[in-house]
Formats: C-alpha cells, sequence, structure tokens
C-alpha cells in the first residue's frame, strides 16, 4: 500500500539543533499520501521535534536550528515549504497539528472549531456553521455537543477536549495531519475513540502520528519508523536500515 | 487581502507607539541634558562660597544648590527611617500572622493608602502640624520634622507591599526546612525567611528612597522654602532638590539662576537613574527572580 | 514562647497604626471640612465659580480642569501603551522588547518635577508656536506630558498580563494558521482584560492625582475652561496654590471638599482593580 501511493512529505538531510544538543542527524524520509505513518523510539526531542520540522513550528523556539529541506505535495503541486515566499498561516492550515495534551482555547466549543477559519479570513456564517457541524462529526464529537456548542470548551473531557482539538485542526480541511502523542494524556476508552477517528481519517488526510506505545502503531499505523539519536534506525515494512545518502 | 492590511496596520502603529515613546523620552531627557550639561561643576553647588568652607557648615551658600541637596539628603533619610521599620514590620505581620480576614480588609486600607494623591498626604501634614500648633505647642509649624513623617506616610505601602510579596513568594520547602529542624515561628521568620527576602525588601527600600527624594507636592505644603540654607534643627524650614527646580521653572530671576534650574534637575536625574542601576544590580546579582519574575 | 506573643504584638500594633493612618488622613479631611456644610456654602461649592473675594467658592471649574486634563492623557497614552505593550510582549523580537521594557522601568523613576522643568522650557513655546496662540500653558500641553508621565504603569501591566498568557493557547493559535497580529488580537487581548483594565484604572488614579504636571503646565486659571488651548486648573494644583490662605477662612476649607472628592476617586479605583484580581483568583 505505501508504495503506490504518491509521495506527500518528502524530507532530506535533516538536522536539527537547539542550545548544545544535536536532535537530528541527517535524516531522510518519506511519507506516502493516505497513509499514517507512525514514529517511535526512547523519549527525548527527537520525535516531537520532526513533527514540527514539517509545519515549521519550530521557529517559535529560541536557539534552534535546522539544515535540510522539506517538501510537500499540496494542492497538487510539490511546495519547499522554507522557501521565502511559503506563508507559514497558509502552511499550518494545510498541515495541521494536534499536541499532546488538549489545548483548547479559552472560548466556547463552536468558537474553537470556528477560529482557524477566522484566521483564514472566513466571515460567512452559514458556511462556518457547516464547516463546523462537518468537522465535529469527522471528530466523533458531533452528537455529544450539537446540544452545547456554546458552553466554554474546557468543560469538556479530556478525551472529548482532544476530539475537540482534532476537529479544530480539520475544520480548514489540511492535507497532512500531524498528532504528538495525541492519546498519552487519556484513558483507555478515550484511547479507543481516538485510534478509531484517526483511522478513519486516513481518507482525507495524510497522518504522521508520534506515540510511544507499540501496540497502538500496531493497530493503527500502515508504517512506522524508529527514531534513535537523531537517525532513523528501523523502518517497518520496508526494513531498510536507511543510510545516509 | 483585508487580514493582510490589517495585520500590517496594527504592526506599524505597535512600532510607531514605541518610536514615539522613546522619541518623546529622549527628546525631553536630551534637551534637559544639553542645556544643563555646562552647569555641572563645583560651582553649581557651592556657588560663590569656598567649598571646603560650605562642607564644615562654616558659611553659607547663596547662588547654589548645596542646601538643597542637603535638605533632601536629610528629608530622606528621616523619612525612609521612620517609615522601614513600620513598614517591614507591617508585611511581616500580615506575611505570617494576619488572619485571612485581617489580611483582606487591612490590604484594602493599605492598598488605598498607596492610592492616595501625594497632595491629600502633603494637606494633612499640614493640616495636623496646624492642629498641633493650636493645641499643644506654638513651636510646631510645617518644618523638616513634619515633612519627614508625611513622607513616611506616603512610603509606607510601599514598604508594607514589597516585603509582604516577597514573603510570601517564598517557595514552601523554604518554609518548611527550619521548623522540621526545630526552630520557633519567630526564629523562622528572623534567621530563614527574612534573610532569604533581602534582595526583594531592600528594593523596596530603594524604591521608597527614590519615592522620597523625587516627591514634591508633601515638602510643598508641609515646610519646604525656596531659601532657608542648612536646616538648623528638625523643626526649622529646609530646602530642596524638586521644590528647587520647581521654584526656578516659575520664577527664574536670571539666565544663571536658570542655568542652575537645570543643574539641579539633572543631579536629580541622576540620583533617581543611580538608584534604579542599583535596583538592577541587586535584581540581577542576588537572583531574586521571585520578585521580578524570569526575564 | 512569650517573646513571641510580645513580637506578634509589636508587629500587630505596626499594621494597626498603619491603618490608623489611612483613616486619620480621611477622617481630617471630613473633621476640617465640616465647617462648609455647617456655614451653608456646601451647594455653592458646586455651582458657583472661584471668587473668593466675593465669597463664591465654587470648585467646579476645577473639577472639570481634573477630568479634561486627566482625561484627554487617558485618551492619548492608552494607544501608546497598548501599542508598545504589543510590541514589548507579541509582536517584536530580538533586542528591541529587552530594550523597550528597560527603558520604560527607567521612566518609572524620572521625577516629575523633572517632566514639569522640561515641559516648561520645550513643549510648552513648541506647543504655542504650533497653535499659533496663547501662552501655550493649557491643557493640551498637560495632557501631552501626563500622557508620557503615565504611560509605564500601564505599559508595565498590560506587558506583564501579555506575557501571563498561557503557552498552550499560544502554540494553539500558531498551530492552527493565526499570524502574530491575529494571535494578539484574539488570543492576548482577550486574555489578558483584566491587567488591561487594571493598568487602565491604576493610570487614571496618578493622572487625577498629579500635582505637578498641571500646576507647572496648564497655566492654573480659574475660569471654566472652553477649549483645549486654554488655561485650567486641576484639584491637587488648586490645593497647592490656595494652601497659602488663611488656615481659618472657608476659602481654606474648600480644600478639604476638593480633597474628599480626590480620596473618593481614587479608593474607587482601588476598590475596582482590587475587585479585578480578586475575581481572577476564580477562573482558570
Amino acid at each position: 500500500m505505501t508504495a503506490t501511493n504518491e509521495i506527500k512529505i518528502r524530507a532530506r538531510r535533516l538536522f536539527f539543533a537547539y542550545g548544545e544538543s544535536r536532535v537530528l542527524n541527517d535524516l531522510h524520509v518519506d511519507i506516502h499520501s493516505h497513509t499514517i505513518t507512525a514514529v517511535v523510539g526512547a523519549s527525548g526531542k527527537g520525535k516531537s521535534t520532526l513533527l514540527t520540522l514539517f509545519n515549521r513550528l519550530w521557529e517559535d523556539i529560541p536557539d534552534a536550528r535546522m539544515q535540510g529541506s522539506v517538501h510537500i505535495r499540496l494542492e497538487g503541486t510539490d511546495r519547499d515549504i522554507y522557501h521565502p515566499s511559503c506563508s507559514l498561516p497558509d502552511l499550518r492550515r494545510k498541515v495541521g497539528m494536534v499536541f499532546q495534551t488538549p489545548n483548547p482555547l479559552p472560548m466556547s466549543i463552536y468558537k474553537n472549531v470556528a477560529f482557524p477559519l477566522k484566521m483564514a479570513g472566513i466571515s460567512n456564517k452559514a458556511r462556518i456553521g457547516d464547516a463546523v457541524e462537518t468537522a465535529l462529526k469527522q471528530a466523533f464529537l458531533w452528537d455529544e455537543v450539537k446540544d452545547r456548542l456554546r458552553e466554554d470548551a474546557r468543560r469538556l473531557s479530556g478525551g472529548q477536549q482532544q476530539r475537540l482539538c482534532i476537529a479544530r485542526a480539520l475544520v480548514v480541511e489540511p492535507e497532512v495531519l500531524l498528532l504528538d502523542e495525541p492519546t498519552s494524556s487519556l484513558d483507555a476508552t478515550a484511547t479507543e475513540t481516538i485510534e478509531k477517528l484517526i483511522l478513519s481519517l486516513k481518507e482525507t488526510c495524510t497522518i504522521v502520528v508520534v506515540s510511544h506505545d507499540m501496540a497502538q502503531v500496531e493497530r493503527m499505523a500502515d508504517r512506522w519508523l524508529e527514531l534513535s539519536e537523531g537517525r532513523i534506525v528501523n523502518d517497518w515494512p520496508d526494513n531498510q536500515w536507511i543510510d545516509s545518502v | 487581502m483585508k487580514a493582510r492590511c490589517c495585520d500590517k496596520l496594527v504592526t506599524a502603529w505597535a512600532w510607531l507607539s514605541g518610536l514615539v515613546l522613546t522619541a518623546s523620552i529622549a527628546t525631553l531627557l536630551g534637551f534637559l541634558l544639553t542645556k544643563g550639561a555646562g552647569t555641572l561643576s563645583p560651582a553649581l553647588f557651592f556657588g560663590d562660597t569656598v567649598p571646603l568652607d560650605a562642607l564644615l557648615l562654616k558659611r553659607q551658600v547663596f547662588e547654589g544648590i548645596f542646601p538643597a541637596t542637603v535638605g533632601t539628603l536629610l528629608l530622606v533619610g528621616l523619612a525612609v527611617g521612620m517609615a522601614v521599620p513600620v513598614g517591614i514590620a507591617t508585611g511581616i505581620y500580615m506575611a505570617e500572622f494576619a488572619a485571612p480576614r485581617t489580611k483582606a480588609v487591612f490590604g484594602l486600607f493599605f492598598d488605598i493608602l498607596a492610592g492616595i494623591p501625594s497632595i491629600l498626604v502633603g494637606l494633612f501634614g499640614f493640616s495636623a502640624a496646624i492642629f498641633l500648633h493650636h493645641h499643644f505647642s506654638g513651636q510646631i509649624t510645617p518644618c523638616l520634622l513634619i515633612s519627614a513623617l508625611s513622607l513616611a506616610f506616603l512610603v509606607l505601602p510601599y514598604l508594607i507591599r514589597t516585603t509582604q510579596t516577597t514573603l510570601e513568594n517564598l517557595p514552601r520547602h523554604v518554609r518548611m526546612t527550619a521548623p522540621a529542624l526545630g526552630a520557633s515561628k519567630l526564629q523562622t521568620i528572623f534567621y530563614v525567611l527574612l534573610p532569604q527576602s533581602l534582595s526583594g525588601i531592600v528594593s523596596g527600600i530603594i524604591l521608597s528612597i527614590g519615592r522620597c527624594a523625587e516627591d514634591t507636592a508633601v515638602i510643598m505644603l508641609t515646610g519646604v522654602v525656596a531659601t532657608a540654607g542648612i536646616p538648623a534643627s528638625l523643626l526649622s524650614g529646609y530646602e530642596a532638590l524638586p521644590f528647587y527646580i520647581y521654584t526656578v521653572s516659575a520664577q527664574y530671576a536670571d539666565q544663571a539662576e536658570l542655568m542652575r534650574g537645570y543643574g539641579a534637575a539633572i543631579v536629580l536625574l541622576a540620583v533617581c537613574a543611580l538608584l534604579f542601576a542599583l535596583t538592577a544590580f541587586i535584581r540581577h546579582r542576588l537572583a531574586d527572580h521571585l520578585l521580578y519574575g524570569a526575564r | 514562647m512569650r517573646s513571641q506573643g510580645l513580637v506578634q504584638g509589636l508587629l500587630a500594633v505596626a499594621a494597626a497604626g498603619s491603618v490608623a493612618v489611612t483613616v486619620l488622613i480621611f477622617g481630617f479631611m471630613i473633621v476640617l471640612g465640616l465647617p462648609l456644610v455647617t456655614s451653608g456654602t456646601f451647594f455653592n461649592l458646586f455651582t458657583s465659580s472661584w471668587l473668593p473675594n466675593e465669597g463664591l467658592y465654587g470648585i467646579v471649574p476645577m473639577m472639570a480642569g481634573s477630568l479634561f486634563i486627566a482625561g484627554l492623557a487617558m485618551i492619548f497614552s492608552f494607544p501608546l501603551s497598548l501599542g508598545c505593550a504589543a510590541l514589548v510582549a507579541v509582536l517584536a523580537k530580538g533586542r528591541v522588547p529587552a530594550l523597550l521594557h528597560r527603558l520604560v522601568r527607567f521612566m518609572t523613576g524620572i521625577p516629575t518635577v523633572v517632566y514639569g522643568f522640561a515641559g516648561i522650557f520645550l513643549l510648552v513655546p513648541v506647543v504655542r508656536e504650533w497653535t499659533g496662540s496663547g501662552s501655550g500653558m493649557c491643557i493640551l500641553s498637560a495632557s501631552l506630558l501626563l500622557a508620557i508621565l503615565i504611560a509605564p504603569t500601564m505599559i508595565l501591566f498590560f506587558t506583564d498580563s501579555f506575557t501571563g498568557v498561557p503557552k498552550s493557547y499560544l502554540a494553539a493559535a500558531d498551530a492552527l494558521g493565526a499570524t502574530p497580529v491575529q494571535k494578539f488580537l484574539h488570543v492576548v487581548i482577550p486574555c489578558s482584560w483584566r491587567g488591561l483594565t487594571t493598568g487602565v484604572l491604576l493610570a487614571l488614579g496618578r493622572a487625577v492625582g498629579d500635582t505637578l504636571i498641571a500646576l507647572m503646565i496648564a497655566g492654573n486659571a480659574t475660569a471654566f475652561p472652553g477649549s483645549l488651548l486654554d488655561s485650567a486648573r486641576t484639584l491637587p494644583a488648586h490645593i497647592a496654590l490656595v494652601v497659602a490662605a488663611d488656615f481659618d477662612s472657608l476659602e481654606f476649607r474648600t480644600l478639604f471638599a476638593c480633597g474628599i472628592l480626590l480620596y473618593a476617586f481614587t479608593t474607587l479605583t482601588v476598590v475596582l482593580t482590587r475587585r479585578m484580581v480578586a475575581d481572577k483568583g476564580g477562573a482558570p
């Protein structure tokens, strides 16, 4: 399945460091579209950092530096996301991210999901309403919140908050979805729901998930990459040892 | 695009604000410095009198700011000297002993005291002096002592607040160590908590010093005069730098006097800059990040 | 153990004494201002003009002076302070924020009389030239200078509020495609409204309570001001000027009425500010 889809993300010669520590060391990876790729490995910054290289969120860290190139196929064309002409807000609408700890904004459920649309300049109320409903349905959350959209999002349970964050990322129809240990702060039931949710999103997005739970990885992923000392040391199912080319 | 336009406008406004603020201050201070730099010399302080004679109080200084400088120093010393014990004691009481209800009520009063315009503190000092004059001793008039007392009232809330806040922000483990080793509450406070809070408390003291040195409204009503020489006693009139500056601006007799006004303004500014640097030094060196937050 | 009781008692006395001072100041003003009520001139205070030679002690022109000068100063200073705070906390990177912040902190230490002195010899002539009328000592000049004076108070409060916004909200906004300005407008400001209000209230209290700027720059005329370029007198400046009058006269007693107004206003701002802080304790 992996080999036949087109390549969505192409990363070459990635180096990343901040302060004194070297986090990523000459990394190469191709991520195929409409697949779920898991990134695993021992605790450390490497896995989450790799994700932030795909939406350039690492640039907020003081003293951080990277080298290398990342090309992502967006809207039919191959884009160098580190090219000066690339707009960060646009990039992040196409490459969405969900964090380890749910981070709803201090506003109502509806406003949370509508937020990215507002940032994108969409003001048509009807259009926003439809998009919010679609996103919440995609995130398996609509039935639970449809009668309380005006409630503060922080009142939701942990699992619901995380689904809200996923809905919020989905509302602008991203082509890539990056999830950083999305279930590590949740209980077993909530985890199960989110895993089902992620599987269902494979149709619409290309998904990269960081996880430290191998059982979860085996349940969800089409492919997993193991990071160690800043390099990929294992690539299942292809099981190639990646050398620096 | 509308959003991009809005972005540019907001960013431009932010930068413009920063620019306007910086330019205003630079202009005001630059103006003072360029006009008054030439006056900085012993003559500014001592006029025609020989400096040594003036310092030893053998001769009066007539056209110099030495008396005003001495007046300010005495004033600050007295006021802070009176306010510090009471303020720190109150701060300790609030942080360590006060019941929650008491704390809330007292806290309100201290905030009100902090917010009272300085002119009202001056009015109070003046009225109290007159009241005492009528009812106790004809000797009491607005004077150095009354001014110092009034200034002490003015800075009291700063001292209370900084002492209280510093003590309250000490980490829990610091509070638990001494009692766990058998120290009484008093011992903990005086041997552990206060020494740890020193930089915060000292910053509060420096803040008070600055406040007393620059205040004009209070002293205007409680005994400062334009010409008094070195004060003979606590109950006599005195001069002070801020009032000197004010008087010169309102009515200067000749260009020389105006220039002395500029010089005085620079001297006062230098004193405040020094106090500012001192506070910054304390903040960085003694690493008290509890009061100021990590930056 | 006995010594603890003694020390605690002493500390309590110090605290009680401090409270007593606050009450005493207010009490003095009420008591000394009482003759105004008993002699029937109380309403006169709020209706007539200030003509002490004719027995008229209206302080309304001074109230207006305070209102206009402080109000205008806030109008100038608020957008300026907000912009500077935005620059320091959110929008600028590198050395600029730190330097600006340091400058603002330094400004809090500059004596008011120094501002006034520079204002008289620099700002007033400029305003005089620019407007072509009057002496330059007017509401406009005083407001401009006062705006600069109170800006640091607001900027420091605003900056602290902005940097206190939880990082998770900022990360969320970034990841969802908000530009720095959008993040500022839609996340940072809504989260900081308590700090913003507190800063505004404190700056307003400071503006109304300031004596020297108006005293030195606004002209001190006792007539009701009609325009920005008119000379005006504020309540604190009025107190400073009239204090030379005979202590037992009614003229002097009006100062206590002014004092009570000022005391009441600043106490109100303090109470409102404490409300802000208290409420924050409840919210997440």
